[in-house]
């Protein structure tokens, strides 16, 4: 494996874009865009045009903008007490998320101060999410609000320390918004005999919580909750002593956000593919005090993989980089006998990825930071079978006759597990299946 | 501050580029924050023709520039003219964060060695934060046109006109220019350019060889026909080419201006309305009834709006009971004109109190932008999606302009009014009690009537003469 930084221009989908999916993902939270005409536009048009490349319409009425006037910037508590007036129009409002990034800091908008004043008059949680705030890492992924917003959601989770969950507190205490799940998880925690497991992650689909829950549950931990799981509701709590798997390679500020309220983070693989899925169980497991191996379940696994991988052995597969999954993607691809020309990684955080980075082959480049039309050089030259493609150079690079795939593709499909790895191989076969079929046409 | 639901126009960035992006050997340098560079995706998804669209970002970044990674103006400025030889102009536009940040830009093109003439450079000292899409369009439009004009051609022998039409992204842009030139052949008139959608560079030194500008889109065109007016004397055809009578005027005008015979004008006009317009045949197919007392509710831009609601007024005779734009800039001109055919015009850039002012109108139709689906929906009217912005991007487009326009827009309100055609105009009333009143109080605007139309059916579904609280909670 090797590691180059092209300084280049990566392309990848605005984070922003994903507003409106993420108010889908959170019914109970009302979501305000605070910015210029940009912003709003940008939230809107993006999804508005039907594209296989682009993420699916879903426009959503929980999705506010804050449209701030350049010449009359508001005085301070404005924006605060209009999205109050606002959040009465919906029922069973929760949890209010502030999207403020750079252009509403330039107008003089202090996001942090108008939330508290909306948390204080509403008597709901509401966060900021800062969508331009610098990052340890520089560069983005279009993945980045997921991220934003999920740190902001671990902040929600109830700060328990285990200790306290274990202890019975009075009632009168543990009333309230948390109050339903905080027990729950304190049965959890008892009946697991360990120490608290959360998952953190799956924001993009629905779901896949669930299913790792389980892998984990038949090796014996059980999960207490997930992150941002169906809702503010069923946050379960977190704290020290809680073990946090992370799911997704994109959530670096939601980890940390984890880690600074005392959680321990596992530092393992993604638990993508087989091998991923196997490391994630057993050192998730091992954290939480269960000792357990996947090495029968991965064997099996693989094995029933068998027909699926004879298809793939010695594709050519090349990622240009857009959501930050496309490393565990390459490094289950490659396990499974693909050959990956290239991963594009547009913000590559090595601390936290060092688990994947070691585990990549020993064949395959990751380009930080990639130009996209070095990218499309490098495709042109190389030729590859599929590419993983970023959705600004998906038409482009259909159109100079390559295969594409969008990694959103497998996101949709549900990646996680044994089962997401047989979901990525089929995906994969499908695609080519589908372009053989379409190039043997006599046109 | 205004709090919106969602925004019919972009920032002023998205307008310059957008004109940009649609004339040939122009390239944009984006000044913008890396999280601000959708054009690409937009372009690709929206034009599916698997070009690469002509815009470069510059990002602007954090803290001291030490690497040699894109973000600083001059350097990538000349990396744009090193990559794209064939530019003939470089263009830098700035995103509002950018302009917000306030830093200086260059005003002239670093060297750069290479063969041919060097690219020029064209700024917007007028860019401003808050600006919207539709008038930074017009202006950088004029100011492409200021800039490519390096000499003064003569005027060419045979008659020959300009057409200002809609930029890229516009519904079915280039079928409007492909039809007005179509029809301006007919009457024996070239097009000398087409601008800004399928011109290049060089066409914009060479509109002055035209004897008259064709403003088809005036959103776009009218600082810059205003421009060639005053500087160059050229006339301009102002009036909107939608619907048989607007396409009429619009070849006559031209006509008279290239001193064409009047007559044979006219016969190619009338060999027209025989063969390709359908709107004055529907019209005349249809009995009265399937119009008469049926309500329209227009929304849109400028050009749209006025040309389809007099052509469903007058030719088709629908009533057009409100009829609005959301370009706040033109408000005067649009109340003129809209006051030819409706009472209700206006003038509103909040997606919630238009949907709010489609509500009372009670139309029986609505023709708008995509975002005012949600408001035909919650009404359970037809929708025509037929003003800009549009979401559709069909590969096949089609004009709305033109005679051939005129049948598309034929066809359009056949099979809406058809459908629609033999409903009664209205259920019978159903009785709210106070409480489920109230409640419905408490749904935002937007979703009201969509709510109420929800609650009546589950009501009837129950066989319940009345909606009450709970029933209207269940139907939610």
């Amino acid at each position: 494996m090797t590691i180059l930084n092209e300084s280049g221009i990566p392309d990848v989908l605005p984070p922003l874009h994903a507003v409106n999916d993420l108010a889908q993902r959170l019914p109970d939270a009302l979501i305000v865009v605070a910015g210029t005409q940009a912003e709003a536009h940008l939230v809107q048009s993006l999804p508005a045009v039907p594209s296989p490349n682009l993420p699916p319409f879903r426009r959503n009425q929980r999705v506010i903008f804050a449209v701030l006037d350049p010449d009359d910037p508001p005085q301070q508590g404005l924006l605060a007490s209009r999205i109050v007036e606002s959040a009465a129009g919906f029922r069973g409002t929760r949890l209010v998320l502030l999207v403020a990034g750079r252009a509403a800091e330039a107008l003089g908008i202090d996001a942090e101060f108008e939330t508290r004043l909306v948390a204080r008059k509403l008597d709901l949680p509401a966060e900021v999410v800062n969508p331009d705030a610098p990052r340890e890492v520089p560069g983005i992924l279009s993945t980045d609000l997921e991220d934003d917003v999920l740190a902001a959601m671990v902040n929600l989770c109830p700060k328990r320390k285990t200790s306290d969950l274990v202890e019975t507190a009075s009632p009168a205490k543990r009333g309230g918004l948390f109050g339903g799940f905080l027990r729950r998880g304190t049965e959890t925690s008892h009946s697991g005999g360990g120490r608290p497991v959360v998952l953190l992650g799956g924001a993009l689909s629905s779901g896949d919580a669930r299913v790792l829950a389980a892998e984990l549950s038949r090796a014996g931990v059980e999960v207490a909750g997930s992150v941002p799981g169906s809702g503010i509701r069923e946050l379960p709590p977190l704290g020290e002593g809680t073990v946090v798997g992370v799911m997704d390679p994109n959530l670096t500020s939601a980890a940390t956000a984890a880690e600074r309220r005392g959680a321990t983070v596992v530092k393992t693989l993604m638990p993508v593919g087989v091998d991923g899925t196997a490391r994630f169980v057993q050192d998730v497991a091992e954290e939480a005090g269960s000792r357990t191996s996947e090495v029968v379940r991965a064997r099996s696994a693989w094995e029933d993989l068998g027909v699926l991988r004879n298809r793939i052995r010695g594709k050519r597969i090349f990622f240009t980089g857009d959501t930050g999954f496309e490393i565990p993607l390459a490094r289950f691809l490659a396990d499974a006998g693909a050959v990956v020309l290239e991963v594009g990684a547009p913000r590559l955080d090595r601390r936290f990825l060092a688990a994947e980075l070691q585990a990549l082959g020993p064949d395959v480049d990751v380009v930080v930071s990639p130009d996209y039309r070095g990218q499309t050089n490098r495709i042109d030259e190389s030729r590859p079978d599929v590419v993983i493609s970023s959705p600004g150079l998906h038409l482009p690079l259909v159109a100079r006759g390559h295969l594409c795939r969008s990694p959103r593709d497998f996101l949709e499909a549900g990646p996680y597990g044994y089962g997401g790895a047989r979901r990525i191989l089929e995906l994969l076969v499908r695609t080519m299946e589908r372009a053989e079929a379409l190039d043997s046409l006599n046109l | 501050m205004k709090l919106l639901r969602g925004v019919y126009e972009g920032p002023q960035s998205y307008g310059i580029v957008r004109v940009a992006a649609s004339i040939g050997g122009v390239h944009t340098l984006l000044r913008a924050l890396p999280g601000e560079a959708y054009f690409r995706t937009l372009y690709g998804a929206r034009e599916r023709t698997g070009a690469m669209a002509p815009v470069t970002l510059s990002p602007m970044r954090e803290g001291p520039d030490h690497s040699m990674a894109p973000g600083n103006l001059t350097r990538d400025l000349s990396s744009v003219v090193r990559r794209h030889p064939k530019a003939e102009i470089v263009i830098l536009a700035r995103s509002e964060a950018a302009l917000l940040s306030g830093e200086a830009i260059p005003t002239t093109l670093p060297q750069v060695e290479g063969p041919g003439i060097p690219p020029q450079l064209v700024t917007f000292p007028w860019e401003q934060p808050g600006m919207r899409e539709t008038e930074a369009a017009e202006l950088a439009l004029e100011d492409l046109i200021h800039a490519g004009m390096h000499h003064r051609p003569e005027r060419s022998p045979y008659p020959t006109v300009n057409i200002f039409g809609p930029p890229i992204f516009g519904p079915g842009a280039a079928a409007e220019y492909a039809e007005a030139e179509r029809l301006l052949d007919m009457i024996g008139v070239e097009v000398n350019a087409r601008v800004p959608l399928g011109a290049n560079a060089r066409d914009l030194g060479r509109l002055q060889r035209a004897w008259a500008n064709v403003l088809l889109y005036r959103e776009i065109g009218e600082s810059a026909t205003l421009y060639l007016q005053d500087e160059f004397g050229m006339p301009r055809v102002t009036t909107p080419m939608i619907g048989a009578a607007g396409t009429g005027a619009v070849l006559r005008s031209v006509g008279e201006l290239c001193q064409l015979d009047p007559k044979s004008v006219q016969r190619t006009i009338w060999a027209e309305l025989a063969s390709t317009a359908k709107l004055p045949w529907y019209a005349r197919l249809e009995p009265p009834e399937t119009f008469q007392n049926r309500r329209v509710a227009i929304f849109g831009d400028f050009t749209y709006p006025i040309g389809l609601g007099y052509a469903l007024a007058r030719e088709v005779g629908l009533e057009i009971i409100a009829c609005g734009t959301y370009l706040t800039h033109l408000e005067r001109d649009f109340r003129f004109h809209a006051h030819t055919f409706t009472e209700g015009a206006f003038v509103e850039d909040d997606p919630d109190r238009v949907a709010t002012r489609i509500e009372a109108a009670k139309p029986d139709l609505v023709v708008g932008t995509h975002l005012e689906e949600g408001v035909a929906d919650s009404l359970g009217v037809p929708f025509l999606p037929l003003c800009p912005p549009v979401s559709d991007t069909p590969f096949v487009v089609r004009p709305l302009m033109g005679y051939a326009g005129s049948s598309v827009l034929a066809d359009t309100l056949d099979k809406v009014l058809r459908e629609n055609g033999r409903e009664p105009a209205g259920e019978a009333g159903m009785q709210w009690t106070t409480e489920a009143l109230q409640e419905a109080a408490a749904v935002p605007l937007f979703l009201r009537a969509r709510a109420r139309r929800l609650a009546e059916e589950h009501a009837r579904s129950l066989g319940s003469a009345k909606v009450t609280r709970e029933i209207f909670l269940e139907s939610r």
